[in-house]
């Protein structure tokens, strides 16, 4: 029977310079980072980046880690800060742009998302780019306050501490995102965009 | 008593959390019921969707491939980095190291010449050495090179020098017009006075035989 090791052992192994044992530590959460980079970047290209540019990080900073929390928890600061910071430079980038946003065809867009193209998994890709669209309408910081609050279960106090903002403004802007979400995903608002596409796929 | 306007503010909240107070505040109200099933089916839409919407296993294959890659690399950057570090430190020995080199000769210093000797020894090297420190003042007073050449120093003095001014001023000198006598007035009554006058002085006078007249028409000088 195999015993898989704990994060802490992972972690001090790690810290001594050990890349498989930081490798096993990113298979177990990898898919966690991952999916907030790709809610909150709109390119699967720039979420996949991203989420590399998280670990790397992590394991750059891994010596300053003191056990005082958990390695996720951790973790997870790390990979706040690298989303804002990513929006920062991307913002300098784009040249003031904050929000471009532009319905892709999600085939092209990403390729590997989705198993196989069954009417269910057609239809998940739908909803996919209408989720993302909508929160591409939002700021970046009001994405991630969403983002944290739904997916990851943190509460506001944490998130705006996280953010360095208070707590009344990430409620402000995941009750906002979530109105945009309602406003997508309704069946009575769907826009003619949308059900172009989906007839093309159907 | 159930107020819409609150309650909805409070639904994403009761959504998120879970609130089991949910239900006991939507039964006083259809419409705040349909409005927060309708936000809990969204969000639990994009629930399911965390759930089915994932990469295919060879995506995350090549995905830690790539950062396993990076890790390494990342990894030899960092060593390379920390062993050019540890080079610079073994060529430059800090201070301490030079402190620590010191010691020793400063200490065998102190031990030899830091002894009690007696009074008469004492006074005379102390004598000793005022003599060779008067000798170590004076020395430099003596000239012990030859006396260079003077150093030639050029500095510009300035010279008073007198400046003559020519002064050209124009002198108008009184002319008495020497008054000739005309032929053209000869006719004219004033001129017969005059010539009675120079009759006076015309004593002796001899004419010539030819008589040369010039008759000057305007003022031009082209016209005669």
């Amino acid at each position: 029977m195999i015993v898989s090791e704990s994060d802490s052992d992972l972690v001090r192994r790690a810290q001594a310079e050990d890349i498989d044992a930081f490798c096993l530590l990113a298979e177990r959460y990898a898919r966690r980072i991952h999916l907030l980079a790709s809610h909150y970047c709109r390119h699967a290209q720039d979420a996949e980046d991203l989420s590399q540019e998280v670990w790397l990080k992590a394991y750059q900073a891994l010596p300053s880690f003191r056990f005082e929390s958990s390695f996720y928890t951790w973790l997870r600061r790390i990979t706040i800060n690298a989303f804002l910071n990513h929006r920062r430079s991307s913002f300098f980038r784009r040249g003031g742009q904050t929000t471009a946003v532009q319905l892709v065809p999600i085939d092209m867009e990403a390729p590997e998302t989705f198993h196989s193209s069954s009417p269910e998994n057609i239809y998940n890709k739908l909803l996919f780019e209408n989720v993302v669209s909508a929160l591409a309408e939002l700021t970046p910081s009001q994405r991630l306050s969403f983002l944290l609050r739904h997916y990851e279960g943190m509460s506001y106090d944490e998130i705006a501490n996280a953010m360095n903002c208070s707590a009344g403004t990430v409620k402000k802007g995941v009750s906002r995102a979530i109105g945009k979400l309602r406003a997508r995903l309704s069946p009575e608002s769907e826009e003619p965009e949308t059900l172009e596409f989906s007839n093309a796929q159907l | 008593m159930h107020n819409c306007k609150e309650t909805r503010e409070r639904f994403t909240e009761l959504v998120l959390d879970g609130d089991p107070r949910a239900e006991k505040l939507l039964d006083q109200c259809e419409e705040c019921r349909a409005e927060f099933e309708s936000l809990t089916a969204t969000l639990r839409m994009t629930t399911r969707l965390r759930e089915t919407v994932a990469p295919t296993e060879s995506y995350w294959t090549s995905y830690h491939a790539q950062l396993r890659s990076n890790l390494e690399q990342f990894h030899a950057k960092a060593q390379r980095l920390r062993h050019a570090k540890a080079q610079r430190e073994e060529l430059k020995p800090g201070l301490g190291f030079v402190f620590a080199s010191l010691r020793q000769p400063l200490r065998l210093c102190v031990k030899t010449f830091l002894r009690p000797v007696p009074v008469p020894l004492g006074v005379a090297l102390f004598a000793v050495g005022l003599v060779l420190a008067l000798f170590g003042i004076r020395a430099p007073q003596q000239p012990a090179t030859p006396p260079q050449a003077p150093a030639v120093v050029q500095v510009p003095v300035e010279v008073p020098t007198v400046q003559e001014k020519v002064v050209t001023q124009v002198v108008y000198r009184d002319r008495r017009r020497v008054s000739k006598p005309s032929k053209r007035v000869i006719n004219s009554p004033t001129a017969e006075s005059t010539i009675a006058r120079s009759q006076d002085t015309l004593s002796g006078f001899k004419p010539t035989d030819e008589v040369k007249l010039t008759v000057i028409k305007g003022g031009s000088p082209n016209e005669k």
